[in-house]
């Protein structure tokens, strides 16, 4: 037994006349007592509530005579009680001391918030296990925060990563620098699409000058790329195809038969100038 | 995994499809998916409540949305009342076809789709469940 | 449910048909039937069909549209489909289909352009 209690960690509680005064007692409830912002409960070895400050009252929406005696399973979600997560919170407490998590948890009136649990296991100086002291936070506000911060940075992200800019009425211009992941490229065609329907431009330069390497995936990507430009009605002219580029999607067998390419980005903007050009000249010579 | 919302629309008529189409629209907007996910999500809904109609003898769509840690997400469960699919594999593969259509119905909504799952038997007809997530 | 019509217009010898935002399989068709119709009765260039309203084309509207090119070919014009939007765009490639043999531009007017370079009045 004393092996066992050297062992097992968590809150030990001292017995009373080693205590402090009777008075810092008083303090310690008052603490308890007045702290808004952590819902603090005691539970029994089973998980059954034994006491409950007036900040948990207010967090979770239960009256102390309400939930004292019940299972503190009535703070989980339908789910975590089905697949036995009280249960396992417990026992993980009580072997290591203590249980920390972020999670749903469900108020009096069915409404979730998003709280940080702490488990404390409290156990006398044998090493008995007394009950679990359980401070929860209700931290819905700041995840909802930092949701809006993730947000925000995949959007300033996007915007850094494929710039497509306008070079001539008429004609845009993407210059992909980098790896083109399934992401990135989902990222490419929607800003392309937007911007050609957007200035009515009938072609895009679809720059690959700065793409370090091209596997069959990225390939893949492109050609995605160049069809749906297609569907809506413009066409796209891929510069920047080094002598590497040209060896490897041959090798791959990617056919970009009929897709105009250029080495360089001078060269492809001559091809789209001519194409701008050729309809007014088929025109005329019609 | 939190629950956010549900309904269901019957599939009976030819215009049923339209009804999900706009239902489906409706709902997936409500979980910020942004417009090219939107009309993938509906263009599959509707390529799988055709299947329904034209190869089911009818059924229903049911919608949710999901809410987990890190992302919420439509889920679309639709379920026939017709004789199954005997090869599960062959009719989610490319081209496959059944009613003399492109082929595309379950095939074109998994590439739409984060996930797809399909049910099938005799008995039962078929269920198909498909998800999209958005990260948050 | 009501069921929105398809009008088909005739412009400097070309047909135009505006389809609606979310058409039901009943009135996909009938863009078949009206639109070969008009092609016999007008002697029609070709066709320009405008999807730039249509927020969903799934597999069987791109049958429909890509056989009627065929037909409106084999009857001696041509199609043109004009204004997909970018995010129905995006689906239609990643759903597979496929529009060959169908030209495509950016908008009406633009198709009327390219209707008149390639087949002149």
């Amino acid at each position: 037994m004393n092996k066992a209690s050297s062992k097992s960690k968590g809150v030990v509680i001292e017995p009373q006349e080693t205590r402090s005064s009777e008075a810092s007692g008083d303090l310690l409830r008052l603490l308890v007592e007045n702290i808004k912002e952590y819902a603090i409960t005691i539970l029994d070895p089973e998980g059954m509530v034994t006491s409950w400050s007036p900040s948990a009252e207010k967090i979770k929406g239960y009256k102390a005579d309400e939930i004292v005696g019940k299972h503190f399973s009535a703070f989980h979600t339908p789910e975590d009680v089905a697949s036995g997560k009280p249960e396992r919170e417990l026992a993980a407490a009580a072997k290591d001391g203590r249980y920390e998590d972020e999670t749903w948890r469900v108020r009096k009136d069915g409404t979730r918030f998003w709280a940080n649990v702490i488990l404390t296991a409290l156990r006398d100086k044998k090493g008995n296990l007394l009950g679990y002291g359980k401070v929860t936070r209700d931290l819905t506000e700041r995840k909802r925060a930092e949701e809006q911060i993730r947000q925000q940075s995949r959007e300033i992200l996007e915007m850094a990563t494929v710039p497509v800019v306008q070079v001539w009425e008429g004609i845009v211009l993407v210059p992909l620098i980098g790896v083109l992941d399934s992401e990135r490229s989902q990222q490419l065609m929607e800003k392309l699409l937007e911007r050609i329907t957007a200035t009515s431009s009938p072609v895009a330069l679809v720059d690959i000058t700065g793409v370090p390497t091209i596997d069959t995936k990225t390939a893949q990507h492109l050609v995605e790329t160049i069809k749906a430009v297609r569907f809506v009605g413009a066409d796209v002219v891929l510069t920047g195809v080094r002598p590497a580029i040209a060896q490897t999607l041959v090798h791959l067998g990617i056919d970009l038969s009929n897709v105009t390419t250029r080495s360089s980005l001078a060269a492809g903007l001559r091809v789209a100038f001519g194409m701008l050009h050729l309809c007014v000249s088929a025109e005329s010579a019609d | 995994m939190n629950l956010l919302d549900e309904g269901s629309v019957a599939i009976v008529e030819e215009t049923d499809i339209v009804t999900v189409r706009q239902t489906v629209r409706e709902a997936a907007g409500q979980i910020g998916l942004g417009v090219t996910d939107v009309t993938r999500v509906v263009t599959a809904a509707s390529e799988l409540a055709r299947n329904v109609f034209k190869y089911g003898n009818g059924g229903s769509m049911t919608w949710k949305l999901l809410e987990s840690e890190f992302a919420k997400g439509i889920e679309l469960t639709f379920q026939d009342k017709g004789p199954g699919i005997p090869d599960i594999e062959q009719a989610l593969q490319d081209g496959f076809s059944t009613g003399g259509g492109l082929g595309m119905g379950l095939p074109g909504a998994k590439k739409l789709m984060d996930e797809m799952s399909v049910d099938s038997s005799p008995q039962i007809g078929t269920r198909v469940v498909v998800r999209k997530w958005r990260s948050i | 449910m009501h069921r929105e019509t398809i009008t088909v217009i005739k412009v400097r010898g070309v047909l135009m048909v505006t389809m609606p935002a979310d058409p039901d399989d009943a009135t996909i068709s009938a863009l078949q039937e009206k639109t070969l119709e008009a092609m016999e009765e007008y002697e029609a260039r070709g066709l320009i069909l405008d999807l730039s309203r249509v927020d969903t084309l799934d597999s069987y509207f791109a049958r429909t549209v890509t056989e009627t090119g065929k037909m409106v070919n084999l009857m001696g014009g041509q199609t043109i489909i004009a204004g997909m939007r970018p995010a129905v765009a995006i689906t239609a490639t990643q759903l597979g289909l496929n529009l060959a043999f169908i030209r495509t531009a950016l908008g009406v007017d633009q198709a009327l352009d390219l209707m008149s370079e390639e087949h002149p009045v």
